[in-house]
């Protein structure tokens, strides 16, 4: 084995640094994976529009525009963010309404009701 | 509001243009959080918000033109800067060798740092332009390597529609993990060759 000069000292440095980076990459990523059913909703962001937040969350689409004081038909696909603008109201504001209506749509609460009639098909 | 949640929304309004212009954008080297954007993109085709077939062949031309773009304008502009920055200063040996590792290990790396580490991808463009790697060589590379990126993380996206952050945060962290991996292959193979006892050296 030959002595190690300081060139080979910054590579050891630099190889036991990039394996220290791998582990905490490797871990951030397992650990989600592993609790993967335990994790189901996303945080609400902005972005989300309000059938993607249903789609997330796996609630009608309905409730939630009805929490809104929104009508479900035809559906508004506009951001959370600017819908929170339209209403005068925060983005935290709109994520407690939503989550609320989300919490009283899902067990032990009973199911809700089917939805109301769309004004558009009836005779 | 955040660039994420800007790029997000416009997608969500907007659609396929947005989504192409985001891809070319970041081909070429800005630092928008592209992963999330096309697994996104995957999850609003399930939804029925855009269309799979589309959504594909969008973003694979996107990120291909993106990578011509980043390869082209290295090629020309980056390549007349190197010649004028070495007849000055020297150094044109080291960028002959260069040259010689990217022709060697051009096509595999064009190739993984398309879909596997994509943080790579902008750098490796300018790196071959400016080695002036053959540009037929380079496209087949970065056409297969990107189409199997899109259809990977737009996949991802639309099996795993309703945890589009959740996804990326994985993808994200595994990307990284396989980049600080080879680093620790590349330097441990150089510590290994230095202590290996001289009689084991082969060949």
């Amino acid at each position: 084995m030959k002595r190690f000069g300081w060139r080979q000292a910054v590579v050891a440095l630099a190889f036991l640094l990039s394996v220290s980076v791998a582990v905490i990459f490797v871990v951030r990523a397992v650990r989600p994976a592993i609790y993967w059913h335990y994790h189901q909703d996303e945080p609400i962001r902005g972005w989300m529009n309000v059938r993607y937040v249903a789609h997330s969350y796996h609630v009608p689409p309905y409730v939630l525009y009805r929490a809104l004081g929104l009508p479900h038909k035809p559906p508004d696909k506009r951001p959370l963010r600017q819908i929170a603008k339209a209403q005068n109201r925060s983005m935290d504001e709109i994520r407690t309404v939503l989550l609320d209506a989300i919490v009283h749509a899902r067990p032990p609460y009973p199911p809700p009701p089917p939805p109301p009639p769309d004004p558009e098909a009836s005779p | 509001m955040s660039i994420t949640d800007q790029l997000l929304a416009a997608l969500l309004l907007y659609g396929l243009p947005v989504l192409f212009g985001v891809i070319v954008i970041s081909s070429i080297g800005a630092p928008f959080p592209v992963s999330l954007t096309l697994v996104a993109a995957g999850s609003f085709a399930e939804q029925g918000e855009m269309k799979l077939v589309p959504v594909i062949i969008a973003a694979s031309i996107a990120a291909i033109l993106g990578d011509q773009i980043g390869y082209g304008l290295s090629r020309w502009g980056g390549r007349r800067l190197i010649n004028r920055i070495t007849r000055r200063l020297g150094g044109a040996a080291k960028i002959k060798e260069a040259e010689a590792l990217s022709k060697k290990w051009g096509g595999p790396g064009i190739f993984f740092s398309r879909w596997l580490v994509t943080q790579l991808g902008p750098w490796l463009n300018v790196t071959c332009g400016i080695a002036g790697y053959p540009w037929q060589r380079f496209i087949f590379w970065d056409v297969l390597g990107e189409v199997l990126w899109v259809v990977l993380y737009v996949m991802l996206g639309y099996i795993f529609s309703d945890r589009v952050q959740y996804i990326s945060e994985i993808l994200g962290n595994l990307a990284w993990a396989i980049l600080a991996l080879i680093v620790a292959i590349i330097l441990g193979w150089k510590l290994f060759r230095y202590v290996r006892p001289a009689g084991s050296v082969t060949a």
